[in-house]
């Protein structure tokens, strides 16, 4: 107990994120979670229904428009929100704004989690997914073709970078949990931590490169795309929306989960990612502004039409948002913040929409709007995401926290839940404090 | 230890160098390259000044190529409203409301001199012909994305939506027939000459021919395909304006070189990304050793195991 004692200062209740501890004191299961489970459910039920009768009677697309919501919602705009390892992450570790590494785990996690159910959904849109096989075969690959970058770019990263990144809580767990587990969990921690420099370049280049090929891919639909959006400039728009729409993403959902969760916030991370946030905004804005007006698409915006509409909305949302993020770190204002964030990523969300969707202009006569089934599959997938994040932030150390939540954690079980030894977080009483150095020591 | 200004700017210029070299030296390579036209390239002229609209063509395409005759229009006669996953040759009519000239269009794969179909599809399931420049689907390498019903900017693959084993549906040219020496389907009934098979240079030499015996016939005095979109192997001639039967004004250049150029110049021999890659790899690693350390000072000082 003598190290907690000396550290009396790092004992208070400042709001300094200081160590990512799980979520304790709230069950699992609850009325949220099993309205989660069954959406996911019926989305499981579904797709197997899919993929018997094919995709015309489950959905809404047609010979006009190929693409529907799975692609163009859960892929498009979900992997964008969930770039947040990216974008969070080149600041952390390229930028080296040190403070912003209290918000990697929720990066990371996040990231892994939109990409593997964004992958999932991929799979299930493609009509023939037997033939992915091809995958293993790089001679095979059109390399020109944007969308065989987004596909084989995006299973990669999701299967190696992301995912080698997501492991060190999990390892931390294991190490909590039994002491004779130590030695075999320091020993991989260590030869992932040798490899870490080149998996997290990895992790950085490939994102970098399907995001923007996300938005090359509306490219070869030329005019069909309306010109506000249709812009040589489509992938670089689409990367940068990812970058400010992922911050969004990240904060926001730290800062609900510190509302739902009581947590305390610690506003000088929160300062510092939203004036890279807003930052990203703006810049984003003015190149989206300067293209359009170089290109003489300007007038287009000020017709009345849907297009119009949507691209106010898209400026309006985002523009507003950009500006509340500033305007809350005058005062550190948690609410102007938040709501800053919501509309922002709300405006990113409908720009990375409108180019396949919203602004696709395949014939005049034709119209899509997502199915019954298409929306059920669509909203299950994103619950399957939903419940994998709950569950790892109540079951492994995720959520940033001061460092007092891990004492407090560490009597929470100690003395009102002795009985449960399966939070990975106690054993024999301990919680990392009083441990030998020399265990710690690598 | 934040990222100083210095290293920033020497681990930009350590990558950017070499990379602006690979860029300038592979601008040349980039630049449009003419497209090759395939030595052996066969070719269809259509003359919608010709055709009567008797769709002979429509149900001889259906029989060589074994597809079930479409009755959803009507649930009787062989009607295909359009281009579907049944039907690779359909006849439509453009007949304006003001009752100026009308015409008929036959719509089927122009078989693009550079298929932006075959440059957006992952796995080359769509696939030009070097020789006969003939653009076929191979079953087995196509993964169902329906990517080609989106960048083919003349709107032709079409995607079967029922059932569990779904395939693209597109004019192959009759490929099977032409190994067997016989003319496409569709060319060999049509009882007006209105759609003609040859090798492509014969058929422009023809086509140009027709414009010249009766100038102020054909609009604009042009044969579509020549040049459009970097060229097409189907050809057309037409009294009206093409873009009423559905051949959009493309330009000179393909649409898969206008478009990706850029996209072509960063991916080229993977040298960028390559790069870029190894900049990143020595700042992180930097950045790597400054946060254990921090990292293990912190757990010192608390007592608690370091978390990265
Ligand atoms: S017309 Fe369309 S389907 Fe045919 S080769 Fe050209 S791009 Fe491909
Ligand atoms: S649907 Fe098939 S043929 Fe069309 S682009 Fe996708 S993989 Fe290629
Ligand atoms: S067979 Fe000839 S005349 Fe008849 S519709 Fe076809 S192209 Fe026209």
């Amino acid at each position: 107990m003598s190290s907690v004692a000396t550290n009396a200062d790092s004992y208070s209740s400042t709001g300094r994120w200081e160590r990512a501890v799980p979520v304790y004191g709230f069950p699992l299961v609850n009325g949220f979670f099993l309205g989660l489970s069954a959406l996911v459910l019926v989305a499981f039920v579904l797709t197997g229904y899919r993929e018997l009768a094919g995709l015309g009677p489950v959905s809404g697309m047609n010979d006009a428009y190929g693409w529907g919501i799975w692609k163009t919602f859960n892929v498009m705009v979900l992997t964008a929100l969930g770039s947040g390892a990216f974008a969070v992450g080149i600041a952390a570790w390229v930028f080296r704004r040190k403070r912003l590494h209290s918000l990697m785990r929720m990066a990371l996690l996040t990231s892994f989690l939109a990409y593997a159910c964004g992958l999932l959904l991929l799979g299930i849109d493609a009509g023939r997914p037997w033939n992915f096989y091809w995958i293993v075969f790089p001679w095979k690959w059109n390399m020109h073709s944007p969308l065989a970058e987004v596909a084989i770019c995006m299973s990669i990263y999701a299967m190696i970078p992301l995912a080698l990144e997501n492991i060190p809580p999990l390892l931390e767990r294991l190490w909590y949990f039994d002491s004779r587990l130590r030695p075999g969990v320091e020993r991989m921690e260590r030869r992932l931590y040798a490899g870490f420099p080149w998996i997290i370049a990895a992790a950085y280049l490939l994102p970098g490169m399907h995001q923007s090929s996300l938005g090359a891919l509306m490219l070869l639909a030329g005019e069909r795309v309306h010109p506000l959006w249709q812009s040589p400039w489509l992938p670089l728009l689409y990367l940068g929306a990812a970058t400010f729409m992922s911050f969004g993403c990240v904060a926001g959902t730290t800062m609900l989960c510190c509302l739902v969760w009581k947590r305390a916030m610690d506003m000088d991370v929160l300062d510092d990612a939203a004036q890279i946030t807003a930052w990203l905004i703006f810049g984003w804005l003015g190149l989206r502004l300067l293209d359009i007006l170089f290109r003489g698409a300007l007038l287009t915006a000020f017709r009345v039409d849907r297009f119009a509409g949507v691209f106010w909305l898209e400026m309006v949302l985002v523009g507003i948002g950009g500006w509340l993020l500033r305007r809350s770190l005058r005062d550190h204002d948690a609410r102007l913040m938040f709501i800053g964030y919501v509309l922002s990523s709300a405006g990113g969300m409908i720009y990375r929409f409108s180019p396949t969707t919203l602004a696709f202009r395949p014939n005049p006569e034709a119209l899509y709007f997502p199915a019954t089934i298409e929306i059920l599959v669509s909203l299950g997938f994103i619950s399957l995401g939903v419940l994998g994040f709950l569950v790892a932030v109540k079951r492994l150390a995720i959520l940033p926290a001061p460092l007092h939540e891990w004492h407090d954690m560490a009597s929470y079980f100690r003395f009102r839940r002795p009985y449960i030894r399966w939070t990975g977080y106690f054993k024999h009483g301990y919680f990392g404090e009083n441990e030998t150095e020399a265990e710690n020591s690598d | 230890m934040p990222i100083t200004r210095r290293e920033l700017i020497t681990g930009v210029a350590k990558v950017g160098a070499p990379a602006a070299i690979v860029v300038t030296l592979g601008k040349d390579a980039l630049k449009t390259e003419p497209i090759p036209v395939p030595n052996a390239a066969v070719g269809l002229l259509y003359d919608a000044t010709i055709c009567i609209g008797c769709k002979a063509c429509v149900a001889a395409c259906a029989e060589a190529n074994n597809t079930p005759p479409d009755t959803r229009g009507d649930a009787l006669h062989q009607a295909p409203s359009d281009l579907n996953d049944v039907t690779r040759n359909v006849i439509k009519l453009y007949k304006p409301d003001d009752g100026s000239a009308f015409s008929f269009v036959k719509r089927q794969c122009m078989h693009c001199l550079d298929p932006a179909c075959a440059a957006g599809c992952p796995f080359q399931a769509l696939h030009k012909d070097p020789e006969t420049g003939v653009v076929s689907w191979t079953a087995d390498k196509c993964i169902g994305c329906r990517y080609c019903t989106i960048t083919c900017p003349f709107h032709i693959p079409r995607f079967q939506w029922a059932g569990f084993n779904p395939r693209v549906t597109k004019c192959e040219f009759c490929s099977h027939r032409l190994e067997k020496g016989l003319k496409p389907g569709c060319t060999s009934v049509c009882p007006t000459g209105a759609v003609i098979f040859g090798p492509r240079p014969v058929l422009l030499l023809e086509a140009k021919r027709r414009i010249q015996s009766s100038p102020g016939r054909y609009f604009q005095n042009r044969v579509y395909g020549e040049l459009d979109n970097g060229g097409t192997q189907a050809l057309y001639l037409s009294h009206v304006p093409f873009e009423k039967l559905g051949l959009p004004e493309l330009g000179p250049e393909s649409v898969p070189a206008r478009t990706l150029r850029w996209q072509r110049r960063f991916y080229q021999y993977f040298a960028l990304p390559a790069l870029l890659y190894a900049g990143l790899v020595q700042v992180i690693r930097k950045s790597l050793k400054g946060h254990e350390q921090e990292a293990h000072e912190r757990e010192k000082e608390t007592g608690l195991r370091a978390q990265l």
